[in-house]
């Protein structure tokens, strides 16, 4: 299933100017449990869906109380430089919505 | 101290809905605090003193709010000059807010605390070896300042911590109006001068800094209680209300780790925290902690980096579409030869595809089938604005005429709005600073003055 279809709240922001988070609120207990315990939201996979070397990646979060996966990655030009086209850095988020869980 | 009240809002524009302000003073709570300063939108309003919504409604707001905390005999705790912070922006502020006040026959003392950091004080600093840090492993920012990146930037703001204010409150002022601060700082400090909890006080002051984000509607005034070993958060509009993930789900707003926040002089644990669904509209939250670390805040300098001009061309032509990439490509690859005798450090030609990969750039995913319809904003930044305009009136008259694979379209080759066709766009700047600098009295870099008002 894709993960647009089973998050609530699937967004991107800064979290200063030189980093973009990601924010996933998965909508039941049930579909969390299943997100959390595929282990198909890595580094491996953002650093693919990204097209950012996996250091770049900096933390995959899981916060069990809100059933929510937080992403922290490294800009590559910070928010403000020439060429950034998403001050708010909030339209990143595309590449996880089509997310396949098993 | 039993508990302490805070009515909680953000002062950023002339958006302040009067009669939820009413409701919230009916809550009667102890202390009023707003922040009203941000690095959201970016590097360009900070040396450019740019405000971020309309001054004229801004005031309006903020003169109100104030006029009726003074009446109410409410203390309250203001960031005011948004977005930068910066000591030109808050003295403009205060300007329109006292004609208002005069207007109205209100009068007020504040202390007025300046979040701008002055180039000297920061370099004498590092001479007697303060610790700098960037604040973000990014390779764009140096790991330590020099005297030389200080030179570089134009302005330089510094987010407070509660401390300053907590200094300001102990004067016989009927508030405290900061510059550039940090949000959670300025509620912060009325519980910390109370004796509260200080991780209690730390989370609540992130739930409640951002206003109605922490609420189902996601907009407005919020009102927290905190109290021994926990605290309170509900919305002022009764039609609003805060749920469990509603609160928990701010927590994670904007921060880049969930777990720890660093803050001036320690970090704020939120690993076991609870939030519970204290009734209907209410949620109580609790079990924060707070780990003392040294004390520093964190530094914010913009760097002029040079002049922007654009130009922005519709493309409807299929055929153009179709060959886009190969079209810019060339465009580009012309524009070097004819700038040859101009250093490539002087320019920056940079194409941006909205209909392609305008939003994502190289992270895009979208490959295949492009729109009928694409946009390419073409943006130099450059030495000077006479370059700047130059080079993009050389790629905007070649982008009309140059001729392309299979082209029929030979009148112009692209739409453009406006005429003039180019846009000069002004003075450029980044982020060359941010770092936190380590203090030993957390009220030195911020100087303060009591004010009257009007």
């Amino acid at each position: 299933m894709k993960l647009a279809t089973l998050a609530t709240v699937l967004r991107s922001k800064n979290a200063s100017p030189f980093v973009t988070t990601c924010d996933i609120f998965l909508k039941d207990q049930g579909v969390y449990e299943k997100v959390k315990k595929s282990g198909v939201i890595n580094r491996e996979l953002i650093s693919k869906l990204y097209k950012i070397p996996p250091g770049q990646v900096l933390t995959i979060q899981y916060l069990d109380v809100v059933r929510g996966i937080k992403i922290s990655f490294l800009k590559n030009v910070p928010a403000g430089d020439p060429g950034c086209t998403d001050t708010f850095g909030a339209q990143q988020h595309a590449p996880l919505l089509n997310i396949d869980i098993p | 101290m039993q508990e302490l009240k805070v009515l909680s809002g953000t002062s950023f524009g002339g958006y302040m809905n009067k009669e939820e302000i009413e409701q919230g003073f009916k809550l009667e709570p102890d202390v009023l605090v707003c922040q009203g300063t941000s690095s959201d939108t970016g590097p360009g309003y900070v040396a450019t003193a740019v405000a971020l919504h309309g001054p004229e409604a801004t005031a309006d707001s903020l003169s109100f709010l104030l006029a009726r905390a003074r009446e109410k005999e409410i203390p309250f705790i203001i960031s005011v000059g948004g977005p930068s912070g910066t000591d030109e922006r808050v003295t403009s502020t205060l300007r329109l807010v006292g004609e208002r006040l005069k207007k109205m026959k209100i009068k007020l003392r504040v202390a007025v605390i300046s979040g701008q950091i002055s180039k000297e004080y920061l370099k004498s600093k590092l001479r007697e070896g303060a610790v700098t840090k960037r604040i973000v492993e990014h390779p764009r920012l140096p790991d330590v300042l020099s005297a030389e990146d200080v030179d570089r930037s134009a302005t330089i703001v510094s987010q407070m911590g509660p401390e300053p204010v907590m200094k300001a409150l102990d004067l016989d002022v009927d508030g405290v109006i900061a510059g550039r601060s940090l949000d959670s700082g300025l509620h912060m400090a009325m519980p910390m001068r109370k004796g509260f909890d200080k991780g209690l006080a730390a989370h609540m002051a992130k739930t409640i800094e951002c206003g109605g984000v922490c609420t189902e509607m996601g907009e407005g005034l919020v009102f927290g209680t905190l109290r021994k070993d926990h605290f309170l958060v509900r919305p002022v509009n009764p039609a609003n209300r805060c749920t469990v993930t509603s609160v928990a789900a701010h927590s994670f707003y904007e921060r880049s780790d969930i777990a720890e926040e660093r803050n001036p002089g320690g970090l704020l644990n939120i690993t076991d925290a609870k939030f519970e669904q204290y009734d209907e509209r209410t949620v109580r939250v609790s079990g924060a902690r707070w780990i003392p670390q040294k004390y520093t805040v964190k530094l914010e300098g913009v760097a002029r980096v040079g002049f922007r001009t654009i130009a922005i061309a519709g493309v409807r032509d299929p055929i153009l579409i179709r060959v886009i990439d190969e079209f810019l490509e060339e465009i580009k690859k012309r524009t070097r030869k004819v700038f040859a005798d101009i250093s490539d450090a002087d320019y920056q030609l940079l194409l941006h595809v909205y209909g392609k990969n305008g939003v994502m750039r190289e992270s895009e995913p979208h490959e295949g089938a492009l729109s009928h319809e694409l946009c390419v904003l073409v943006e130099v930044v450059a030495k000077t604005q006479e370059l700047a305009n130059a080079i993009v009136q050389f790629v905007r008259n070649l982008m009309n005429h140059m001729n392309y694979r299979g082209r029929t379209t030979t009148a112009a080759n692209v739409a453009w709005p406006f005429s003039p066709l180019h846009i000069p766009f002004g003075e450029v700047y980044v982020y060359n600073i941010w770092h936190t600098l380590e203090l030993d009295d957390p009220c030195e870099p911020f100087r303060q003055e009591v004010l009257d008002l009007p």
